[in-house]
C-alpha cells in the first residue's frame, strides 16, 4: 500500500469524511425504524424494513472494511483469508437454511 | 531472537507476517460471528412465540454505535500519527480510543444491569406482563423476598443420599426455627439411637447420611460377593450352558443361580445392615413457615390454602398447606401477543381471549386497556388515510411509555385528543433511558398469585432466546471489545521505548491492533440494527 507520509496526510480527510458518513447512516438507520414517512412495507416492523436496516448496515459495514481496514488497495492475500472467512459464514447460515425442510414437519414421514 | 517479516513484507504473500496473522484470525471471527448470527436468524424464524421486536431502549445502543465509529477514526488517526513520526497526537488519539472502549463498556453494563432488575411474567393464558418485583407482603424491606414459594410445612423428608449442604445451610435454619422434630424412632447400625420428637440437626442429618451410605456400600459389597460365589460354585456343574438355556426342568441357568444366591444370602442375613434413606420430621402442634427460592425447587399445587408439596432439588420434599407465594408486581408492560397467537391457534377469536384474561380483572389494569383500545382506534382512523393499519404490536402491547403518559389522564379526555396530542404526554426516550424509571414513576401494581404464574423471570438468557441470543452475542462482542482495548492500552502506554527504536514496527503493531478494532466496530454495526431496531 502506498504509505509515504505524503500520500498518508492526504487520506486523513477521507478518514474524518467515513467517520461523518458512517455517523449519518446510524442516524438513517434509527429514522427509517422511528418514523412513520420513513416506514416502508407495512406498519412496524417486517420484512421490508429488514432488508432496508441490514442494506444500511452493510453499506457501513462495507465502508469500514474498504477505507478503515484499508481493503481498497490490499494484497491478494487478504481478499483470498477474509473471502474465504465470509464465504464459509454463509455456509452455515446455508446449513441452517436446509432446517427449513426438516422433514419432522411433514408428519407424512413419521407416519403420523 | 530476530522475528522475521515483522517490517518487510514476504515475497510470496507480499505482506508482513503480523497482518497475514491477523486476516487469518479476523476470517475465524467472521465465521465465529456468521454461525451466532444464524442461530439468531433460525431461533427468530421457528420462535414459538411473539418476537419481542424493537423492545430494546434505542438510545444507549445509538450512543454506543457513535462511540464505537468515533473510536474507529481516532484508532486510524493514531496509524496515521505513527506514520508521522508524532508521538504525542498519537497518544492523544490512542487515549481516546481507550475512553471510548471503557464508555462502551459502562453503557453495556447500565443496559445490562436495568434487564436483570426488570422482571417478565407469563401468566396462566399466555398474557406477559413485565415491571419490577416487589418485596411479598407489603413489605417495606428492600431484601425481603419478591417472589419466593411460601408454605406452611407440617413435616418434611429429606432424602438422606441426595441431601445438598448449600441448600441444607439455607433451609436447616427455618425447620429448626419452626422447631421441627423426627417423626420416628430412629436406629443406626452404628448403634446410636435417635427418640422420636429429637430436634432436626445438621450433626442428626449427616450422621444418619453417613451411617445410610456405608450401609449400603456394605450391603452391595456382600451382594457382589455372594453372587460372584454362586456363579463360581454352579458354572463348573452346568458348563457349556447359556445363562438363558434351561438346565433344571424349564428353570433357566439364570433362574437357579438367583435362587442359589438367595440361599446365600439369608444365611449371611446378620451382615447386612438396615438401610434408612429418608428421614421425616415433623412440626409440632403449628406449621413451620417455610420459604424457598423458586429456582430451588417446584410447588407442586401452588393455590394458596390448598395442600401442597414442595420438591427442592436435592429431592427434599416439604409436605404443608401453600401459604401467600404471590408475586407483586408494578406493571409497565403488558402484552397481550402471546395469548391473541394460542387464541388463534386454538380457534378463538383474540378479541373474545384477551376480554376474559386473567388481568383484565384487574380495575386498574383494565383502565389502561380502554385507554389503550381507545388510541389504537385513534391510530387505526390516522393510518386509514395513507392506507395502512396498526400493527399486531400497536394493538396487543402496551409499552412502559404509554402506561406511565397515561397514568393521569382520564378516558374521557383522552377521547377528546387528537392521536398526535397523546402521543407527546409519553415520556422521551431520555427519561427512560435504559428502561422504565420505577423512583420516578409509581406503575399500577398488580398482585399475581402463584396459580396464575406459567413461568417467570427477569430479562435474563433465561427468559426466552432472544434474550438467550441477545447476551450471548452482545456479551462476546463486549469481550472483544476490553481485549481491544487492553492490546491498543498496551501500546499506548508500553510503545514509547519501540517507537524510539523501531517506529515502523510499532506503526505496525497498532494497524494491525487497529484492525481487529474496526472488525469489533463492524460487528456492532450489524448487531446494532439487528437487535435494537428490529
Amino acid at each position: 500500500m502506498a504509505d509515504s507520509p505524503e500520500a498518508i496526510k492526504k487520506h486523513i480527510k477521507l478518514y474524518t469524511l467515513i467517520g461523518a458518513v458512517l455517523f449519518v447512516c446510524t442516524l438513517l438507520t434509527v429514522a427509517v425504524a422511528k418514523f412513520e414517512f420513513l416506514d416502508f412495507g407495512q406498519r412496524g416492523f417486517d420484512s421490508v424494513d429488514a432488508v432496508i436496516g441490514l442494506l444500511i448496515a452493510t453499506f457501513k459495514a462495507t465502508l469500514v472494511a474498504l477505507i478503515f481496514m484499508h481493503l481498497n488497495h490490499e494484497k491478494k492475500m487478504v481478499y483470498w483469508l477474509f473471502g474465504m472467512g465470509i464465504f464459509f459464514a454463509f455456509c452455515l447460515m446455508a446449513i441452517f437454511a436446509f432446517a427449513f425442510s426438516d422433514p419432522i414437519e411433514f408428519q407424512a414421514f413419521f407416519g403420523r | 531472537m530476530e522475528i522475521p517479516f515483522v517490517v518487510e513484507p514476504r515475497k510470496d504473500t507480499g505482506l508482513n507476517n503480523s497482518k497475514i496473522g491477523i486476516w487469518l484470525f479476523l476470517a475465524s471471527e467472521v465465521m465465529l460471528f456468521g454461525g451466532l448470527f444464524s442461530g439468531y436468524i433460525f431461533l427468530r424464524i421457528y420462535a414459538d412465540y411473539p418476537w419481542p421486536e424493537r423492545t430494546l431502549p434505542v438510545l444507549p445502543g445509538l450512543i454506543n454505535t457513535f462511540i464505537l465509529i468515533g473510536s474507529s477514526v481516532t484508532v486510524v488517526f493514531a496509524w496515521v500519527s505513527l506514520k508521522l513520526g508524532q508521538w504525542r497526537k498519537f497518544q492523544v488519539y490512542m487515549a481516546i480510543t481507550i475512553v471510548c472502549a471503557a464508555l462502551f463498556m459502562v453503557l453495556k453494563g447500565i443496559e445490562y444491569n436495568a434487564k436483570f432488575a426488570h422482571q417478565a411474567i407469563r401468566l396462566d393464558d399466555y398474557t406477559v406482563i413485565e415491571g419490577h418485583a416487589h418485596p411479598q407482603g407489603g413489605s417495606h424491606d428492600y431484601h425481603a423476598p419478591k417472589k419466593n414459594f411460601n408454605i406452611n410445612a407440617e413435616s418434611v423428608q429429606i432424602n438422606l443420599s441426595r441431601v445438598d449442604d448449600a441448600y441444607y445451610e439455607v433451609m436447616g435454619k427455618q425447620y429448626a426455627d419452626g422447631g421441627m422434630v423426627l417423626a420416628d424412632k430412629l436406629s443406626l447400625n452404628d448403634g446410636s439411637v435417635f427418640e422420636k420428637g429429637t430436634a432436626i440437626s445438621k450433626e442428626l442429618i449427616d450422621q444418619a447420611k453417613n451411617d445410610y451410605l456405608a450401609a449400603i456400600a456394605n450391603n452391595s459389597e456382600i451382594d457382589i460377593e455372594l453372587g460372584r460365589e454362586a456363579w463360581a460354585t454352579l458354572k463348573p456343574k452346568y458348563e457349556g450352558k447359556r445363562y438363558y438355556e434351561a438346565v433344571e426342568g424349564n428353570k433357566t441357568l439364570n433362574e437357579v443361580v438367583s435362587a442359589y444366591t438367595k440361599e446365600l444370602k439369608a444365611q449371611r442375613e446378620e451382615d447386612y445392615r438396615t438401610t434408612t434413606p429418608d428421614l421425616v420430621f415433623v412440626s409440632g402442634s403449628e406449621a413451620t413457615s417455610i420459604t424457598v427460592n423458586p429456582y430451588w425447587g417446584k410447588l407442586s399445587n401452588p393455590k394458596e390454602g390448598e395442600k401442597g408439596t414442595l420438591k427442592l432439588k436435592d429431592e427434599t420434599l416439604i409436605f404443608g398447606v401453600t401459604a401467600d407465594s404471590s408475586i407483586a408486581l408494578a406493571v409497565d408492560g403488558i402484552d397481550f401477543r402471546h395469548t391473541v397467537m394460542k387464541a388463534e391457534e386454538k380457534g378463538i377469536d383474540p378479541a373474545v381471549a384477551v376480554a376474559n384474561s386473567w388481568l383484565l380483572k384487574d380495575e386498574k389494569i383494565k383502565q389502561i386497556w380502554e385507554k389503550h383500545q381507545l388510541i389504537t382506534s385513534k391510530l387505526g382512523e390516522e393510518l386509514k388515510e395513507k392506507d395502512r393499519e396498526p400493527s399486531e404490536n400497536d394493538i396487543y402491547r402496551i409499552n412502559w411509555q404509554e402506561i406511565a403518559g397515561l397514568l393521569d389522564t382520564d378516558l374521557a379526555d383522552l377521547e377528546a385528543m387528537e392521536y398526535n396530542d397523546i402521543l407527546a404526554l409519553y415520556p422521551g426516550d431520555v427519561e427512560g433511558f435504559a428502561g422504565p424509571d420505577h423512583k420516578k414513576i409509581h406503575y399500577p401494581e398488580v398482585i399475581v398469585p402463584r396459580e396464575q404464574v406459567r413461568f417467570e423471570s427477569v430479562f435474563s438468557p433465561r427468559w426466552n432466546t432472544y434474550y438467550a441470543t441477545y447476551f450471548t452475542i452482545t456479551g462476546l462482542h463486549g469481550l472483544h471489545v476490553i481485549a481491544g482495548a487492553l492490546v491498543l492500552g498496551y501500546y499506548l502506554f508500553f510503545g514509547r521505548k519501540m517507537f524510539e527504536e523501531k517506529p515502523e514496527w510499532l506503526a505496525n503493531r497498532v494497524e494491525v491492533g487497529g484492525l481487529f478494532w474496526h472488525f469489533v466496530d463492524l460487528v456492532w454495526i450489524f448487531l446494532f440494527p439487528i437487535l435494537y431496531l428490529m
